[in-house]
């Protein structure tokens, strides 16, 4: 606690420093600690015994924690704390997380909003200067990405062959412009799903006892009028599972770009890129970042060009965000080659998986067949049993297709493919 | 309701209760009571999120008020309804009670939560509800107070604890979880799942608690696709007492196996392994345990 200005010291003031000290290290750390956040910490120091450690690191992690995600970073930065370390820069927690538009640093591109990064990184912020803490607070509503969202596994293929075969792959204008209409397709005619609320309408089946009491009030508790309510319908939620490594860095990253004017804003879509461990970008997809994410997506890959562990990647989803139904009665579009350096068993147990989960399960593959005499195509092979549509990506007319098809995807059980799938040779 | 006045003294309470439970939950649960402020636990299921209220409803000797969520849920069926029959009844009757009086007033959980000072407020699974649902409740969690049009403004004379649960099937909204404590619920270690099993289970011998439970415990460090929980755990050692076993038998592991795992590629592997080891192995965990304990 050194570095408490010993003019203020009383007791009191030197808490309150601490506190807003410990709530700003974790802020500029990724976590969304907010000013109630320190206020309430402040409150839990009251009421505790402030000599235990475990009792006050609790009541931190009460307070500035939103996640298990972020546990981490926050006992890194409260071993700091408690040992009155100066909280200055600990690692960031993730450099490849979601993209955060407050995040300090020339990459981000955020020149516009405040920055003391620069400054802090010769301060210790446990100074107690409350005014620069407030420049950094997040808004109250929300949106306050964090930056641990990426599930770590890594592996770093390098195989020279590979690398230059992958890289032979080009993309035709045309493809590209399929896409972009593709995302102009969807969003005119946005899959829906029943929802569980009803609301009112005449034209409703279900009779509405509740509704026909409610209004035989005003006539004196006659029944002139029968209320009638029907289901209201909702978006429903699209899954794009995006593989970025090699070639397919541009293809994906066109869809995104195109698709997120489209599903960003209904807040019913998510997105996750893989090459050699996923990522999540859901919250990019929303806003102005995406380019940054995907940057920092890729930068995240030692080897982008290497190779894709696409089952390794699957059973990351599926074991963490699948397990807490991100996939239920989605429709899951995975984008990728199916060029797979993993074990194809593994991938067709994870393919098995998420079909089970997903209401449909679409794989986009921009890779003409012909290409596909590869050892390195058994991914696609393995997969292919457990995929309802198929859609080559490179030709215009399939992917416009997918939106009627996506589109067309109504309520009632899933719907499975009852064609065969595409042959491959060996 | 009687108020905790130490860490300590409410831990004790719980365990009462038979809810065991390690020393972030016990300052996380005194500090949402001392503050009164909502606490949202999340955890795997079958760690004892829901337990947790129903415990700590038992130990204050408060009602538990349970809101489930679901999709759809509304004002109707959290807040308030109007008794609409009995209405009619009374407006057929010509009877001079106002129709929109507190007399035709349903209440549902939240403002039941509101009249009962101090009662512990569960709601549970919340990221079932929609995000309309889920603003609703922002007004409810920071004021404590509800305004029906016909009636007023409804508050409550001491607010209610509230717990929040959640399985984080979709991500809650910031700005609801800034207005309540936070905290992830883990599984128990060996020694704390061992004496949970005891405290829940008390006809069963020690034993098969400890040999289960190691078993449980190993398990869990396998990339199983369904990590069982201690709900499954205490369902297990209940499978063996049932059948008449006070020990584990590699035979009985697996015939009852489904009582722990719910994925049947989770139950081939685990069968397909060498049962009779990992019996073996658990035994010798359980017997070190029994051994420290002792010391």
């Amino acid at each position: 606690m050194s570095s408490l200005r010993p003019i203020q010291s009383t007791a009191d003031q030197a808490i309150m420093s601490a506190a807003v000290g410990l709530g700003r290290a974790l802020r500029e750390c990724g976590l969304s600690a907010s000013v109630d956040a320190e206020h309430t910490f402040l409150r839990s120091l009251a009421e505790i015994d402030v000599r235990d450690r475990t009792q006050v690191f609790w009541a931190g992690h009460a307070a500035f924690v939103h996640s298990p995600d972020e546990l981490a970073v926050y006992e890194v930065i409260f071993e700091r704390f408690w040992d009155g370390q100066a909280l200055i820069y600990a690692e960031r927690g993730s450099e490849h997380g979601e993209s955060d538009a407050r995040m300090q640093g020339s990459h981000h591109g955020g020149e516009a909003l405040p920055q003391f990064g620069g400054e802090a990184r010769e301060k210790a912020p446990l100074d107690g200067n409350n005014q620069r803490a407030h420049q950094d607070i997040p808004t109250a509503e929300g949106d306050t990405g964090t930056s641990n969202q990426e599930q770590g596994i890594l592996a770093a293929w390098s195989d020279e062959e590979i690398l230059s075969q992958r890289e032979n792959l080009d993309y035709q204008e045309n493809e590209l412009l399929a896409l972009r209409l593709l995302a102009q397709e969807i969003r005119r005619k946005a899959p829906t799903r029943q929802s569980r609320r009803s609301r009112p309408s005449s034209r409703g089946h279900r009779f509405d006892v509740r509704g026909t009491l409610r209004e035989s009030m005003a006539t004196d508790g006659e029944a002139f009028r029968l209320a009638f309510s029907a289901p209201t319908l909702r978006p429903r939620r699209l899954l794009f599972l995006c593989d970025v490594s090699g070639s397919m860095e541009r293809y994906s990253r066109v869809l995104l770009a195109s698709l997120k004017a489209a599903v960003g804003a209904a807040r019913r879509a998510e997105a996750f890129v893989f090459a050699t461990r996923l990522t999540r970008l859901t919250k990019s997809l929303g806003g102005h970042d995406l380019e940054i994410a995907l940057d920092k997506a890729r930068a995240a890959v030692p080897d982008w060009s290497g190779g894709t562990r696409i089952g390794q990647a699957m059973q990351d989803f599926n074991n963490g965000y699948g397990r807490r139904g991100f996939a239920r009665g989605a429709i899951v579009l995975v984008v990728s080659d199916g060029w797979d350096r993993g074990d194809p068993k593994v991938l067709e147990a994870e393919v098995r998986r998420l079909q089970l989960q997903s209401r449909r399960l679409v794989w986009i593959n921009p890779r003409p067949m012909s290409v596909d005499q590869q050892p390195l195509a058994i991914g696609m092979r393995a997969a292919m049993p457990y995929i309802d549509d198929f859609v080559p990506g490179h030709d215009p007319r399939a992917v416009a297709g997918l939106a009627h098809l996506i589109g067309g995807l109504g309520d009632g059980r899933p719907m499975r493919r009852t064609t065969a799938p595409p042959a491959f040779e060996t | 309701m009687p108020g905790f006045n130490s860490i300590h003294e409410m831990r004790s309470a719980l365990t009462d209760q038979r809810y065991l439970m390690d020393d972030g939950l016990a300052t996380v649960v005194f500090l949402a009571l001392r503050l009164r402020k909502p606490l949202l636990v999340e955890g795997e299921p079958g760690v004892g999120k829901t337990e947790l209220a129903k415990a700590l409803a038992a130990a204050t000797g408060t009602p538990l008020i349970r809101l489930q969520c679901y999709e759809g849920i509304d004002v109707h069926h959290a807040l308030y309804d109007w008794d609409y029959p009995r209405q009619l009844l009374q407006l057929r009757a010509g009877g001079h009670t106002p129709l929109y009086s507190e007399e035709f007033l349903l209440r549902r959980p939240l403002l039941e939560a509101l009249a009962h000072p101090g009662a512990v407020l569960l709601i549970d699974e919340l990221d079932r509800a929609d995000d309309e649902f889920e603003a609703f409740l922002l007004e409810f969690l920071s004021d404590f107070q509800v305004t029906i049009p016909e009636v007023g403004v409804v508050r409550a004379q001491e607010p209610p604890v509230v717990i929040i649960t959640s399985n984080r099937t979709r991500d809650l909204h910031e700005a609801l979880k800034r207005r309540c404590l936070y905290h992830w619920i883990d599984h128990p270690d060996l020694q704390r799942e061992v004496a949970i099993a005891r405290a829940r289970l008390p006809h069963v011998g020690q034993q098969l608690a400890d040999q289960v439970c190691a078993f449980v415990q190993d398990l869990r460090w396998l990339d199983l696709y369904r990590s069982p929980g201690v709900g499954e755990t205490l369902d297990w050692v209940q499978a063996f007492h049932a059948l008449g076993h006070h020990q584990m038998d590699p035979d009985v592991v697996s015939s009852t196996l489904g009582t722990l795992l719910k994925e049947r590629d989770d139950l081939e592997r685990i069968r397909a392994g060498d049962l009779p080891a990992a019996v073996a192995r658990s035994e010798a965990r359980a017997h070190e345990l029994r051994q420290n304990n002792y010391q």
